[in-house]
């Protein structure tokens, strides 16, 4: 998703950029008050491939805790998740793993 | 109304009274669409965190038009389907292809979400009973949520793998 830049960078930069991309980043899905609870069960499973089961925990620990991670891994994935939730009005955000 | 769906995998509401028929012709200009809180829910933030600004500008640019392509596309199909709704004595009928089920489940969120960010609908409002009378406009919204909700419900029942 990120655009390039076409100003030409020191190696060093570009190393350091990268192995800061190539870090775990998690995507967050919040709750709100207005998806349907089977709605987003529906969401996770067509987005992400989950089994019914894991669909379901996901989406409870979001209704109860307002909050659940959903995926971790590349920057990149992570991005086209979060615009995947976004296209269904799911709220949900990327996040830095610790 | 009752919801049915054909062994030619088409999907449909009959028996559908005269003003429900009324609010599934608003679906899909339900909601000011137009206000910065509406457009805001529409459209969140991928980051909060304050060294995303980058990712943030990218979202706006190239995410955020796409985003409204596929909002939009949802509701020029739901609206389609809505001008096939044909009256039948004193009530109406709607078919629609279930390939059009996706456009409907997001064309209805759009429609309970920004009723909602409008009419600033609490959650305990939206988990209370829904009321007997219609006064007002905030009553008449309501309606239409529980409406939407309840279609809502069958489609992704329809649609569950």
């Amino acid at each position: 998703m990120r655009v390039g830049a076409e100003v030409k960078e020191a190696p060093v930069e570009k190393a350091k950029q990268k192995s800061e991309s190539d870090l775990p980043w998690s995507v967050i899905v919040h709750n709100d008050p207005v998806n349907l609870m089977s709605y987003v069960t529906l969401i996770f499973r067509k987005v992400f491939g989950f089994p019914r089961e894991k669909a379901e925990r996901h989406m409870m620990e979001v209704h109860q805790k307002g909050r659940s991670v959903v995926w971790a891994g590349g920057r990149e994935q992570a991005e086209f998740y979060v615009q995947q939730l976004h296209a269904h009005l799911l709220l949900a955000t990327i996040e830095r793993l610790d | 109304m009752e919801f049915y769906e054909t062994t030619e995998g088409r999907l449909g509401l009959r028996d559908i009274p005269p003003v429900l028929a009324d609010l599934l012709r608003q679906i899909p200009h339900s909601g000011d669409r137009d206000s910065d809180e509406v457009e805001e829910r529409f459209f969140p933030r991928p980051s909060d965190d304050p060294d995303e600004e980058d990712l943030r500008d990218d979202w706006r640019a190239h995410v955020e038009p796409e985003l409204h392509g596929i909002f939009q596309s949802a509701r020029v199909v739901v609206e389609a389907d809505l001008r096939g709704m044909k009256e039948e004595e004193d009530v109406y009928a709607l078919e629609f292809s279930r390939g059009h089920a996706d456009s409907w489940l997001n064309a209805l969120n759009q429609a309970r979400l920004a009723l909602v960010t409008q009419h600033r609908f609490s959650e305990e409002e939206l988990s209370s009973p829904r009321p007997a009378l219609i006064r007002n406009e905030r009553d008449l919204a309501l309606l239409q949520l529980t409406l939407y909700e309840y279609i809502q419900h069958w489609l992704v029942e329809v649609l569950e793998p």
